[in-house]
């Protein structure tokens, strides 16, 4: 048996071109995600004794189980209550979409601790001072705490990337076409399984080192502000 | 509602599962052990500054965590078959399970690293300085100064790293390993319960998870036990 370097290439082709879908696949998560996840770091700051409950139950057992049951879970219990309960078919619903679900909940959970550590991490002091000077509580938030909450942040958010990133490669065994999806069947089909699955870490691998440089430039943009003085120290 | 979802089959299924919970443990318990080993020695280069040692453990850093642990399965188990093979052994009768501890090793070093690398460089140089001028050797100050205060640092990320390497476990059955998860599997092309099967295993994962932390935080108080309360 030898490597079929020839073969990697044209895999590398093949798969770069579910890129686009891929990425889609993992960063709509983390979008709609920030958006739960925002709600449930203020739920979970809050003095609402019930709600509270839930919403750390919620964000513990995200975090406490494997991605691929949130996906199995999401897929089978959707399929299931529509056929026996409500008697329809989703039969008609592309796959990816169970996956969405999943992965939006699940960075729900995530992005809730993100969101949470990042706001904590502005002294309490600089809140007060806002107060003081006779700002809303809306105010506070939007011009004091969130800035600076996002921004402290955001190497959890690059992490959080890219773990959807490689989190999205799970889809593949609900027999989502995405990067690992596609590579499969192209090496089923040509019996080149190493070839095509080096080709699709390859992809992974670059896109992964991107989503860390770009990251990296952002940090660096932001935090401008923080480097400026007497001295120096970037 | 009775046909949608019959959470007695979930507890019926849990005790079936259960029974296959050591394979699940032995994947995670070996791969961590290999993990800290192989970290520590992936963390040396680095830390040493060997000039092309370094670049290779870097490089081999970044592809396992640039990597999904899925795909990094694919390829130990189609590549080590021919890597071996190009030295004349045959392994392609070896047992999946042997493929999944070793990708999992590979995976856990890499991570194992880099912890080792931050929580050693954290330590302040100046306490080694000292430790020297008072006699100790290179290996005292490395054991009785260095070691103790790295491990305090750097063992919460090695507990939440272990916890992701059992959640991570549950794809080995994807190359063939009869884990829960594999067992799982095989329940459900027996009784059509799949909903129900991928509850219990969920109710599962996630009770070994809040049995680890709990575990894990008291290892955490022990090892901080000489820190002296901040005053609030």
């Amino acid at each position: 048996m030898q490597l079929d370097f020839n073969f990697t290439l044209y895999a590398l082709k093949e798969i770069s071109k579910v890129i686009p879908f891929t990425l889609f696949l993992a960063f709509t998560p983390i979008i709609l995600g920030f958006v739960i996840g925002l709600f449930v770091a203020f739920i979970r700051m809050s003095d609402l004794k019930i709600l509270k409950a839930c919403a750390n139950f919620y964000v513990s057992f995200y975090r406490g189980t494997p991605v691929i049951m949130h996906i199995f879970i999401i897929y089978f219990g959707f399929t299931n209550f529509a056929q026996e309960v409500l008697d329809i078919s989703l039969n008609g619903i592309p796959l990816y979409v169970f996956v969405l679900i999943a992965l939006t909940l699940n960075a729900g959970a995530f992005l809730s601790e993100i969101i949470r550590s990042g706001i904590l991490s502005v002294s309490k002091g600089q809140i007060e001072a806002a107060h003081s000077i006779g700002m809303t509580a809306s105010q506070v938030f939007t011009r004091i705490i969130f800035p600076q909450a996002i921004v402290a942040a955001i190497p959890n958010l690059t992490n959080i990337c890219t773990a959807f990133l490689h989190a999205t490669s799970i889809a593949f065994l609900i027999s989502v076409t995405e990067i690992t999806g596609t590579a499969n069947i192209i090496a089923a089909s040509n019996l080149k399984f190493l070839e095509a699955f080096i080709a699709a870490a390859l992809i992974y691998w670059v896109i992964s080192i991107l989503i860390e440089l770009i990251s990296a430039k952002v940090e660096k943009k932001v935090t401008k502000h923080l480097r400026r003085g007497v001295v120096q120290n970037a | 509602m009775s046909s949608f979802f019959d959470i007695g089959y979930v507890f019926d299924a849990i005790p079936k599962l259960l029974n296959y919970l050591h394979i699940t443990i032995e994947i995670l318990l070996l791969s961590i052990f290999f993990g800290l080993i192989l970290g520590i020695i992936i963390a040396v280069p680095r830390l040493y500054k060997i000039p092309v040692l370094k670049e290779i453990a870097t490089l081999y850093i970044s592809f396992i965590r640039g990597t999904p642990i899925l795909i990094q399965l694919f390829l130990v188990f189609y590549g080590l078959p021919l890597l071996v093979g190009m030295f004349g052994i045959n392994i392609t009768r070896m047992d999946a399970f042997i493929f999944v501890i070793i990708t999992y090793t590979l995976s856990n070093a890499a991570a194992f690293a880099e912890i080792f690398r931050a929580a050693i460089q954290s330590i302040d140089y100046g306490q080694a300085e000292a430790a020297q001028s008072i006699g100790m050797t290179g290996w005292q100050t490395f054991s009785r100064i260095v070691f103790p205060q790295a491990l305090r640092i750097a063992f919460p990320n090695i507990a939440s790293t272990s916890i992701s390497s059992l959640k991570d476990t549950s794809l080995a059955f994807s190359i063939g390993v009869m884990d829960m998860m594999g067992r799982g599997d095989t329940l459900i092309t027996a009784t059509m319960n799949a909903l129900e099967v991928y509850v219990a295993l969920a109710i599962i994962y996630y009770v070994i998870v809040l049995l680890l932390e709990y575990g894990y935080k008291f290892i955490e108080r022990y090892l901080n036990r000489y820190l002296v309360k901040e005053a609030l």
